[in-house]
């Protein structure tokens, strides 16, 4: 953690009581420190003063009839659908969601070949993991794979985690193909929709810290990433 | 003994928080309760992948945060194509005070928008919703030294933004 990073975790009280009581002592003897302090607590409270009226705000009644059971099932484009085209009939809407989980349910048993392989006593990313390694951004997941953060290894090869439907892993890129250096089985009972549901798998988180050399690449860096073949 | 809360009771609960968390992350009130609207949803349909015992909220709002970035596309082909929309198109018959909230969540929720999404997200879930920083790092599989980095920079830029009044 650096300087910043620290006074920041202090103002949040992150900070454990002995680091806390350093940073503490050292704002005191800093006006300068001592304004932005001041200047960081009024932020939180400028944000907490515009957004906290939305959580004590009356719900609307489609939000609320939106938990009850016999709600109609519509999907987020759907809404947006409903929204831009007022005069479509709801029975279209909810018939379009009929026929994505119709073609959802019949494409998930008909996984054809192994999202890895063997070569050489090591594991490599196959098929469509190799696929979403190469071309998904974290920003735009698309199909069974979720990429998580991408980043440099300590050799400077780039790695990627991602989340598939029962497990999560990591790759990294060693002789232009996906090295797989670790894969994890979602939990018992997590099994169906393990990128949605789950958060990073501990083992994987601590895999993911051991291996990362300097920060996860923002959004711009990992296009670039890609743009040049991940290298 | 008492009844632990059922599903649905607690889901119910969480709605307001996560309306709210919706509104620090999309760019206009319709969009935050269509994406309110959706989380619901998926968390009902997904609800057997919740362990009773673990903590809903994280779970759900890791939903809503998954849906979104799953927009994330479509959400900047939007912005690209459109103007931006007219100041005071919540002004009301008067409540001086109503106004003001609205102005003032209407500058935030501008500020925000102008945020990397990688920031947005953390500075949300800790400025705004009172999360801790290991609770985030859990919740969004990131490293606790990138979502300190990220909320850095994030609140920097914010205060930079919208701290002169």
């Amino acid at each position: 953690m650096n300087e910043d990073e620290k006074f920041f975790a202090w103002l949040d009280g992150e900070l454990a009581p002995a680091d806390a009581a350093e940073m503490e002592a050292k704002v005191a003897a800093d006006p300068k420190l001592k304004q932005l302090a001041d200047q960081h607590r009024a932020l939180g409270a400028q944000l907490r003063g515009a957004f906290d009226p939305i959580a004590a705000a009356p719900m609307p009644e489609h939000l609320q009839a939106a938990l009850r059971p016999s709600a109609k099932v519509i999907d987020f484009a759907a809404a947006k659908r409903a929204r831009t085209m007022p005069s479509l009939p709801q029975w279209a809407a909810m018939a379009a969601t009929l026929a994505l989980g119709v073609f959802v349910g019949t494409m998930v048993p008909q996984r054809t070949s192994d999202p890895v392989e063997v070569q050489g006593g090591k594991i490599y990313a196959a098929a469509a993991l190799d696929h979403a390694l190469g071309a998904q951004l974290a920003s735009a997941p698309a199909g069974d794979v979720r990429i998580g953060v991408t980043f440099r290894d300590q050799s400077g090869a780039i790695c990627r985690s991602f989340t598939a439907q029962t497990s999560s892993g990591l790759a990294c890129r060693s002789g232009g193909k996906w090295q797989v250096k670790g894969l994890f089985a979602a939990p018992e009972g997590q099994g169906s929709d393990y990128r949605m549901a789950a958060g990073m798998d501990p083992n994987l988180a601590s895999l993911v810290d051991s291996t990362m050399a300097g920060e996860p690449f923002d959004a711009a860096q990992e296009r670039a990433s890609k743009d040049h073949g991940w290298k | 003994m008492e009844q632990p809360a059922s599903f649905d009771d607690q889901l119910a609960s969480l709605l307001p928080r996560l309306r709210r968390f919706a509104h620090s992350l999309s760019r206009d009130s319709a969009d935050a309760d269509d994406l309110t609207q959706a989380a619901i949803e998926r968390a009902l349909k997904s609800r057997d992948q919740w362990q009773p015992g673990t903590r809903l909220d994280s779970w759900a709002y890791r939903i809503m945060r998954n849906l979104w970035i799953d927009t994330a596309r479509a959400r900047s082909r939007k912005s690209a194509r459109e103007a931006p929309e007219e100041e005071g198109l919540n002004v009301g018959e008067d409540p001086r005070e109503a106004m003001d909230a609205s102005l003032d969540l209407r500058r935030m929720m501008t500020a925000m928008g102008r945020l990397p999404d990688e920031q947005r997200e953390v500075v949300s879930l800790i400025l705004v919703e009172g999360f801790g920083y290991r609770e985030v790092s859990e919740m969004l599989g990131l490293p606790i030294g990138t979502v300190s980095s990220r909320l850095v920079r994030g609140r920097t830029a914010l205060l930079a933004m919208v701290g002169e009044r």
